[in-house]
């Protein structure tokens, strides 16, 4: 079995982050357009708000877990995976926080929370991209 | 008067929906983090030379694992910060 570094996990991971968020900032496009209910600017806008939250708390993690690659002992690549972690909810309930705050005006939460969870959810995709390494 | 009660009720219940979301959803994330680092590691124990192999994975997973506690989150947020229930009160 190969040995797979988390910077390239990351590579992986935002790569399909990036894909799901533009595609439903896409979608949210169209769809608030079609509809007519909401601004589609806005739409697009929360969506990748959603979207970009998750991405930025991806990166700060990374960061923190990158320092794991060189620790040999099992337990403390733990800790370092659990702070890494912790640090990306943070940055992603923060930056939730501030769009919540800041864009209420013009906010579209649907919109918001599906790219979130399009972004959340297929960061997961990125093992069906280690395996075929 | 009314319109103000309704607007505490729906307000008083949708604190608790939130406490909820964040509450189930930390406890399910928990737990599912405490099997997988538990599994990992035992396969450390096993096997030290697949460390490397796993390291990866498992932040790849701890990741997926989270998923349905931060899309809680963001549930949660938008309950309290834009509830789309308040919209039934008269104003």
């Amino acid at each position: 079995m190969e040995n797979i570094k988390t910077a390239q996990v990351y590579k992986q991971m935002v790569k399909w982050q990036l894909i799901a968020t533009i595609s439903v900032a896409v979608l949210a496009f169209v769809l608030a357009e079609s509809t007519g209910a909401v601004s589609g600017k806005h739409a697009a806008i929360s969506a990748l708000a959603g979207g970009m939250s998750a991405v930025l708390g991806g990166l700060a993690g990374a960061l923190i877990a990158k320092s794991g690659d060189k620790k040999n002992n099992a337990g403390a690549i733990l800790i370092t995976m659990l702070k890494a972690e912790a640090v990306k909810i943070f940055i992603i309930a923060l930056l939730l926080f501030l769009t919540f705050k800041l864009y209420n005006e013009h906010l579209v939460p649907i919109a918001l929370i599906l790219g979130l969870a399009a972004s959340a959810i297929l960061s997961g995709a990125a093992f069906f991209g280690l395996d075929k390494k | 008067m009314e319109a103000v009660q309704f607007l505490a009720t729906i307000q008083a219940y949708t604190g608790i929906g939130i406490g909820l979301i964040i509450g189930l959803g930390a406890a399910g994330a928990c737990i599912g983090i405490g099997i997988m680092c538990a599994s990992f590691l035992e396969g450390a124990a096993r096997q030290p030379e697949m460390i490397p192999a796993l390291q990866g994975k498992v932040f790849l997973l701890l990741g997926l694992i989270d998923a349905s506690f931060i899309i809680g989150v963001g549930l949660a947020m938008m309950f309290a910060f834009a509830n789309p229930l308040l919209s039934v009160v008269p104003h």
